[in-house]
């Protein structure tokens, strides 16, 4: 199992964290609500914080065991950083930033080629550039490339897209996904940003005011009270990969399984994988399929949990993937909605955004 | 330098410059430099220490090192020879143990100079780490970079104007050290007789006024280049921004 984590500490502030989690999936997203203590658990596991007590593991060495005594410093641990300013050395070249990582590193276990690493995240044109004079999308990409190059046995990465706008956000996440897949790396990805975890993550640890909420696949864990509880960028969002895209007369189609998704117009086939994001306010749902609607998507699923959060009902339908609708407690009362029951979403083709 | 040249230094000055004065010139920049040199490791370790790190007592260690500032140098001087006298409690080890004298000797001009102008360079020095992201640090460390050797790769080079700059102003403020050096090192001529010592020295004898006027001329010439020097790598600062 790469990584054990097991800590408690209490702050000054009397902000008190105690968190136990694993990470043995590659992609993993430690999601939570500003100040549920995120970072201070990067920084325990990078060798910048210490905790009062708890035992780190990596890939059976010991990083830290407050009890035997055990503190590496964060230079012997092996672990890869990357976080919101990407913290490039300014006085260097991007290749100098790169050979950074490469020439300090510590009798790796497996090398990771500068070469390969240029090739997959296409830095080879900015190399002679200087740090300073990179864009907010590159300066990811270099980072992320420098972190690699000190052959780390885990990535941690720090809210990495968040001073990014959306289509560079989507674009450094299909880079992200490349290095996973092509190193193979366990990765703990830090966000608050549902459709970050939503679309990468293979598991997830959802933390809040210091303490575990919930561990599992994105789509279950996310779907604990706790987190839809949260107000803001924590409600549940949808996020549906889609199958296919098709281009029909004026309109774009995609298909979602054996269901069809009709597109708002004017959205161009973006790159695949694509996923479809709106929000659970904007999904109607009916017992019945009803004709004479203007709502172009009539998807039929199966509810499969209602979940509570203050005035709110979200209900969990599945139509292939899951689909959350938020509704009164009237509604879920009147329409009699309980696992199980079908029932027929009906969303606006204008309600949706294509994301890349 | 041959006579050649200091009558060409001298030229400018509408005339070649005199023996003492040559001896004044070339003492003045020896003591300037290497108090400068002695004070700028000293000044980083401090300057970083302080910009860096809190730890008890740390005020105490501010206004020691910042006291050189605002006592008149005349004191300075008169407890570095208490110190450094012959009969002084470090003076005396130094002789015993090294056979180095300090007081009445050039050295003693460049303790003085040093004392002085340690605090300008570490302020100096203090704000330049101050501008720089210690994170880029934790960065270095993360990526298998040890505690000195992310120092020295990091945060030094991006130092590096500041680090310019802070030696530029001890090396000016040396060069105008006048009440501490009078103390310790005394005013001898040729051994410890910078410029300041030998204007005041001129200015003390009869008809003296004139003379020194041309040691005035050169005292304002080096400052001016001292702080035209310094403003020209304070005003190109890529690296410090970041």
């Amino acid at each position: 199992m790469p990584l054990n984590f097991a800590c408690r500490h209490r702050y000054p502030s009397g902000f008190d964290l105690d968190v136990a989690f694993d990470v043995d999936r590659r992609f993993t997203a430690l999601f939570g609500p500003s100040g549920s203590g995120k970072t201070s658990i990067l920084s325990m596991i990078a060798g910048f914080l210490r905790p009062n007590a708890g035992t780190i593991r990596l890939s059976e060495r010991t990083l830290a065991d407050t009890a035997a005594d055990v503190w590496l410093p964060p230079e012997q641990r092996r672990v890869g950083i990357v976080c919101q300013d990407s913290l490039l050395f300014p006085h260097l070249t991007v290749e100098g930033n790169l050979r950074y990582g490469l020439r300090h590193r510590r009798r790796p276990r497996r090398a990771i080629e500068f070469s390969r690493v240029a090739e997959v995240l296409e830095i080879g044109p900015l190399l002679r550039r200087s740090a300073r004079s990179l864009s907010g999308g590159e300066r990811q990409r270099v980072a992320l490339g420098r972190a690699l190059l000190s052959s780390p046995e885990i990535l941690l990465m720090d809210e990495p897209l968040a001073s990014l706008d959306t289509p560079l956000r989507v674009k450094i996440l299909a880079y992200l996904e490349r290095v996973v897949a092509e190193w193979n790396l366990p990765t703990l990805y830090v966000t608050h940003a549902q459709a970050e975890v939503r679309r990468a993550a293979e598991w997830v640890v959802i933390i809040d005011k210091g303490r575990l909420v919930a561990t599992g696949p994105p789509d279950e864990a996310l779907s604990q009270p706790e987190p839809l509880a949260w107000a803001g960028s924590a409600a549940p969002i949808n996020l549906l990969k889609l199958d296919s895209i098709e281009s029909e007369a004026a309109h774009l189609t995609a298909r979602l399984g054996e269901q069809r998704l009709f597109l708002p117009p004017g959205v161009g086939p973006a790159s695949s994988p694509a996923f479809v994001q709106f929000s659970p306010k904007d999904v109607i749902l009916s017992r019945q399929d009803v004709a004479g609607l203007s709502a172009r998507n009539h998807l039929r699923g199966r509810v499969c949990k209602i979940t509570v959060a203050g005035q709110a009902r979200f209900v969990a339908i599945d139509v292939g993937q899951i689909l959350w609708a938020e509704l009164t407690l009237e509604a879920v009362d009147e329409l009699d909605l309980q696992p199980g029951r079908e029932v027929t979403c009906l969303i606006k083709a204008h309600s949706l955004s294509v994301v890349g | 330098m041959t006579v050649h040249e200091r009558g060409l230094v001298g030229a400018m000055l509408f005339g070649p410059l005199t023996d003492e004065e040559w001896l004044a010139l070339r003492l003045s920049l020896q003591v300037a430099t290497c108090a400068a040199c002695f004070c700028l490791p000293l000044a980083v370790a401090v300057g970083y220490l302080l910009s860096r790190a809190s730890f008890v007592g740390k005020w105490l260690v501010e206004v020691l090192i910042d006291l050189p500032l605002v006592l008149p140098p005349v004191v300075t001087g008169y407890l570095l020879l208490v110190c450094f006298g012959p009969h002084g409690p470090i003076g005396a080890l130094l002789a015993q143990w090294f056979g180095v004298k300090i007081a009445f000797t050039w050295l003693g001009a460049v303790l003085a100079s040093a004392v002085v102008s340690f605090p300008l360079m570490v302020r100096a020095v203090r704000l330049t780490f101050q501008g720089i992201d210690p994170r880029l640090e934790t960065a270095a460390r993360s990526l298998g970079a040890g505690r000195l050797t992310a120092f020295f790769t990091v945060s030094l080079p991006l130092a590096r104007r500041g680090l310019i700059v802070a030696w530029t102003l001890g090396f000016a403020r040396s060069l105008g050290e006048f009440g501490a050096t009078i103390m310790i090192a005394g005013n001898i001529e040729g051994k410890t007789r910078t410029i300041p010592l030998a204007i005041y020295s001129l200015a003390n004898r009869p008809e003296g006024m004139e003379q020194s006027w041309r040691l005035v001329w050169l005292s304002i010439l080096l400052a001016c280049g001292a702080l035209v020097a310094s403003g020209l790598l304070e005003r190109r600062r890529p690296h410090d921004a970041a």
